[in-house]
C-alpha cells in the first residue's frame, strides 16, 4: 500500500495570456490531499489568474490543469462538483435572503442539498437568526461567513480560499483561522488558500508556492523551506555594546541585521539561541525578550526581491 | 437534470427582482389608461374612424366591444411591450456579471451552454408571462367592460369586419406570432448582455438596434430595399395578418421564418460568446 | 284673331287638364301604394344581410329586423351589421307626407316581364333632405319594384325590390341597394399597416351594393315598445 499522498491539484506549465499581455507564464505547483495549502505571491503575480483557471474561469492559454488526477478541461462537471470555493469576495444575490442564496448555489452543487442542511451550515458559520434577511443588508463579514457557508454546503473535498480573511476584523481572521484547521483536522478536507497575510499562512499552512511575475519561485512543505533558513531573532537587552562585542567575538558565526537601543536584530539558527542566551547571561547582560520575527514574510521579501 | 435546476434558479432571481414588476405594471397602467379612455370616449373613437361611411351607410351592433379594445391594445405591443421585456432579459447576463455572482455561478459544475440556455428559457418564460397579463387585461377584462362581437379591423385602405365566432383562433394565432416577436427581442437582448458587464449597455443597445432598424425597415431608398424584407423588425407587426381576410398564409410563414432565423442565429452567437468568455469580473 | 285666341286658350286649359291629371293620378298611385304599405302595423322578418363593397371586407350576416307603425325600425344582430343609412322604410316614409312633395308620372319602364309606371318625386320645400325621388311602381299589385332616392344627406341609392309571400302587404323578399360609395375614405393616422389586400382594381369602383333577403315574415303579431327601446 502507498504511503505517497494523492494528488488533488497537479498544474504544469500553466499559461496564460490576455492578448500581449502575460499574465502567467509557467506556473507548476501540486497540492496534496489533506494540505493546507497557501498560495503566495505579491501584487500582479498572477494568483488570481491561476485560482480561475483552476476553476475554469478563464481558459488557459496552455498547460495542464489536473484535478483529482482527471483533465480539467475534460471532467469539468466531476471536478467542480468536488470543489468550493470563494474567488476574491464573496458576492451574493442582493435581493434574496441568505437561505435563498445558499439554496439557489446548493441546487447546482451537483448533490442533493436539504433545507436543513442548509440552516445547519448558516448556523456553523455563525448566521444564526439571519437566514430570512436580505444579502444587501449584510456587512462584509457577514458576506465573509455567508460565502464560506455555501463553500462548505455541498461537502467538497477541495475548498479554494482566495484571500478569506480580507475586510475582517482580528476576531474573524482568528474564526477563519480556526474554522480551515477544524476542515483539515476533522474532516480531512484540503484547503488551498491564496492569502496576503503571511502570519496567517505561516500558522496553517502545510505546504506552499511562491509564484512572481507568472513564475513559479519556489514550493514545498512550509517547515521544509523556512527551517532551511536562519531565524531573525530579536533580543531586547539592557546593554548593547557588550553584547555586540559578545556576539563578534563568540565562535557561534552569528551575524548582526541591525541594532536599536535597546534590542539587537541577529540572524541565528534555531539550535544557537539558548547558547547565545547563555553567553548573554553569563556576561551580565539582562535578557528581556527573545523574539523570533516572522520568518515566511522575511523569506517572502527575500525571494521576490531576488 | 442541471439543466431543469438551473432553470428553477433562474426563475427565482427573475421573481425577486424589483426589475420585473415595472414591465408588468407598466403594462398595467397602459392597458387601464387605454380602457377607461375607450370607456368614456370609445364611441367618438369610432364614429372618427366610420363617419364618412355614415352618411350612406350605418353599422348596427356592438362595435366597441372586448374584441375591437384588444386589438387597439395589441398595437402597444409595437414599441411598448419588447422595451418592457428588454428591462429583464438584457439583465441576466450582464447583471450577474455586474452583481459578481458570474464567478461562483459559473463555478458550479453546470456547463456554461446550460446556465445560458437555462437563464434563457426563464426570459421566455418571463415574456410569456407578460404576454399572458397582456391578453387578460385586454381580452379578459376588455370584454367584461365591452361586451363581445364582431371585430372592425382598418388595413389600408380596406374595412375588414371579422365574425364574434372566428376570433378566437385568430386571436390565439396573432398573441402567438407576437410571443415569436418578442423572443426576437429577448434574445437579441439576452446575446448583448453576454458581451457586456453592465446591466445597462444592453438594454440601451437593444432599444438603439430596434429603433434603428425601425427606421431603415420604413425608409424609401433604394439601397436599403433589398435589406429591408430581412430585417426583424419589419417582421415583428406579423401578428395583424391574422386579422386579414384572406389570410396572407405567404406573408406570416416568411415572418415567422424570418423571426426563427435571427432567433436561432443570436442564440448561436451568444452560446458562442458566453463559453468562450474568460471572467475576469 | 279672336277664333286663335280662344284655340289657344283652349289649348293651354287642355295641357293643364292633363298635367292636373297626370299629377292627380301620380298621387293616386301613390296613395294607393301607402296605403297598402300601412296594412302591416308592424312586423319582424329574419334578415341575410351581404354586403358588396369595394372596400369593405364582411360576410354575409343574419340579422333580425323589427318594424312598428309609424317609423320605429330596429336590426338586432350578434354580428355587426351594415345597413343603408336610410333604412329600409325610406320609401314609405316619404309617401306619408304627401304635402311635402310633387308627384309626377313620367311614363313607363319593364322590369323583367313586368310593366311599371314610373313616378317622379319631386320636393316642395328647400330645406328637405330630399333632393329627388324616383319610384318604379307595379300597378297590377300597388308595389314599389324599384326606387332611386336622392338625399342630400345620403347621395343617391337605388334599390330593387322582389316580392313573395309578402307582397300584399307591400313588404318585399328581397331588397338589393346600390350606393354610391366614391365620397367614402378611410382615414389615414388609424390605420394598420399589416399589409395591403387592396386591389386597384376596387379603388377605381365607385358603387357597391347591399342586398338583403328576407324570411319568415311575422306580420301584425303585436312588437312591444321595449323592443324599439334596447
Amino acid at each position: 500500500m502507498s504511503d505517497t499522498p494523492e494528488k488533488i491539484i497537479e498544474i504544469k506549465h500553466l499559461v496564460k495570456h490576455f492578448g500581449k499581455f502575460k499574465a502567467v507564464e509557467d506556473v507548476n505547483f501540486d497540492v496534496f490531499r489533506g494540505d493546507i495549502f497557501g498560495f503566495l505571491g505579491p501584487n500582479g503575480a498572477g494568483k488570481s489568474t491561476t485560482i480561475r483557471a483552476m476553476l475554469s474561469l478563464i481558459r488557459p492559454t496552455s498547460g495542464e490543469l489536473k484535478l483529482f488526477g482527471k483533465d480539467l478541461l475534460k471532467n469539468r462537471s466531476y471536478i467542480l462538483q468536488r470543489i468550493g470555493c470563494i474567488v476574491e469576495k464573496p458576492d451574493f444575490y442582493k435581493y434574496l435572503s441568505a437561505e435563498k442564496n445558499i439554496e439557489i448555489f446548493a441546487r447546482l452543487s451537483g448533490v442533493d442539498v436539504s433545507k436543513s442542511k442548509v440552516h445547519k451550515i448558516i448556523e456553523f458559520v455563525g448566521l444564526k437568526g439571519r437566514e430570512r434577511d436580505k444579502v444587501n443588508g449584510f456587512s462584509h463579514g457577514m458576506k465573509q461567513r455567508l460565502g464560506i457557508a455555501q463553500t462548505l454546503v455541498h461537502d467538497p473535498e477541495l475548498i479554494i480560499l482566495d484571500e478569506p480573511t480580507t475586510g475582517l476584523d482580528p476576531q474573524g481572521i482568528i474564526d477563519i483561522r480556526n474554522l480551515i484547521l477544524q476542515l483539515k483536522n476533522e474532516h480531512n478536507k484540503t484547503v488551498l488558500l491564496s492569502s496576503h497575510i503571511l502570519s496567517e499562512i505561516e500558522l496553517i499552512a502545510t505546504r506552499l508556492v511562491i509564484i512572481n511575475k507568472g513564475k513559479t519561485i519556489v514550493q514545498g512543505s512550509v517547515s521544509d523551506l523556512l527551517n532551511a533558513q536562519e531565524l531573525v531573532v530579536s533580543f531586547t537587552i539592557d546593554n548593547i555594546e557588550k553584547a555586540k562585542q559578545i556576539v563578534q567575538s563568540s565562535s557561534l558565526n552569528i551575524t548582526l541585521e541591525s541594532e536599536t537601543s535597546t534590542n539587537l536584530l541577529l540572524h541565528i539558527s534555531q539550535e544557537k539561541i539558548p547558547l547565545l542566551n547563555k553567553l548573554f547571561c553569563d556576561n551580565g547582560i539582562n535578557v528581556f525578550s527573545i523574539e523570533a520575527k516572522r520568518k515566511l514574510e522575511d523569506y517572502f521579501l527575500k525571494l521576490i526581491s531576488a | 437534470m442541471m439543466f431543469w435546476k438551473s432553470t428553477y434558479n433562474e426563475f427565482i432571481k427573475i421573481a425577486a427582482k424589483p426589475r420585473s414588476y415595472i414591465g408588468i405594471g407598466v403594462i398595467s397602467v397602459i392597458v387601464g389608461i387605454i380602457l377607461y379612455a375607450m370607456y368614456k370616449e370609445g364611441h367618438g373613437f369610432i364614429g372618427a374612424i366610420t363617419w364618412r361611411m355614415e352618411q350612406s351607410l350605418t353599422l348596427e351592433g356592438n362595435i366597441l366591444n372586448g374584441n375591437l379594445v384588444a386589438y387597439i391594445i395589441l398595437q402597444t405591443l409595437i414599441i411598448h411591450v419588447p422595451l418592457l421585456i428588454v428591462l429583464v432579459t438584457g439583465d441576466l447576463v450582464s447583471g450577474e456579471g455586474a452583481m459578481g455572482t458570474i464567478r461562483l455561478l459559473l463555478t458550479k459544475p453546470v456547463s456554461r451552454t446550460n446556465i445560458l440556455l437555462s437563464k434563457y428559457l426563464a426570459g421566455c418564460g418571463y415574456t410569456f408571462v407578460m404576454l399572458v397579463w397582456l391578453v387578460f387585461l385586454s381580452l379578459v377584462i376588455g370584454k367584461l367592460l365591452f361586451g363581445t362581437g364582431d371585430l372592425i379591423v382598418l388595413n389600408d385602405d380596406v374595412i375588414v369586419v371579422l365574425q364574434q365566432q372566428e376570433l378566437g383562433w385568430r386571436f390565439a394565432c396573432a398573441f402567438s406570432t407576437a410571443f415569436l416577436s418578442l423572443i426576437m427581442v429577448a434574445t437579441l437582448s439576452l446575446t448583448f448582455s453576454c458581451f457586456a458587464d453592465n446591466s445597462i449597455g444592453p438594454i440601451v443597445t437593444t432599444m438603439a438596434v430596434i429603433i434603428l432598424f425601425t427606421i431603415l425597415g420604413a425608409l424609401n431608398v433604394p439601397a436599403l430595399q433589398k435589406i429591408q424584407p430581412y430585417l426583424f423588425t419589419n417582421h415583428m407587426s406579423a401578428w395583424r395578418y391574422f386579422f386579414e381576410d384572406p389570410l396572407p398564409i405567404g406573408k406570416i410563414f416568411n415572418s415567422i421564418g424570418i423571426l426563427l432565423i435571427h432567433i436561432v442565429g443570436l442564440l448561436a452567437i451568444a452560446v458562442y460568446k458566453f463559453k468562450r468568455k474568460d471572467i475576469l469580473s | 284673331m279672336m277664333r286663335f285666341k280662344i284655340c289657344l286658350l283652349v289649348f293651354f286649359v287642355w295641357v293643364f287638364s292633363i298635367s292636373i291629371e297626370a299629377q292627380s293620378n301620380a298621387n293616386v298611385i301613390l296613395h294607393t301604394v301607402y296605403a297598402k304599405l300601412q296594412k302591416a302595423k308592424d312586423y319582424s322578418v329574419d334578415a341575410n344581410i351581404k354586403v358588396d363593397m369595394p372596400f369593405i371586407r364582411i360576410l354575409p350576416i343574419n340579422a333580425k329586423i323589427y318594424f312598428k307603425q309609424k317609423d320605429k325600425f330596429k336590426v338586432e344582430s350578434k354580428s355587426i351589421a351594415i345597413v343603408p343609412r336610410q333604412g329600409f322604410d325610406q320609401a314609405s316614409k316619404m309617401l306619408a307626407d304627401t304635402n311635402s312633395f310633387t308627384a309626377v308620372i313620367q311614363g313607363n319602364e319593364m322590369i323583367g316581364p313586368i310593366k311599371t309606371t314610373v313616378v317622379t318625386i319631386i320636393p316642395l320645400s328647400d330645406t328637405s333632405d330630399l333632393v329627388l325621388g324616383r319610384l318604379w311602381i307595379d300597378l297590377t299589385q300597388n308595389i314599389i319594384l324599384k326606387s332611386q332616392l336622392t338625399t342630400k344627406s345620403s347621395g343617391s341609392i337605388l334599390t330593387e325590390y322582389t316580392y313573395g309571400s309578402q307582397a300584399s302587404y307591400g313588404l318585399p323578399d328581397k331588397m338589393i341597394f346600390s350606393i354610391d360609395v366614391k365620397k367614402f375614405k378611410i382615414p389615414k393616422g388609424v390605420v394598420s399597416e399589416a399589409g395591403n389586400n387592396s386591389d386597384a382594381k376596387k379603388k377605381d369602383e365607385k358603387k357597391g351594393q347591399i342586398i338583403i333577403v328576407l324570411t319568415n315574415y311575422q306580420v301584425n303579431k303585436g312588437i312591444l315598445d321595449s323592443v324599439f327601446n334596447k
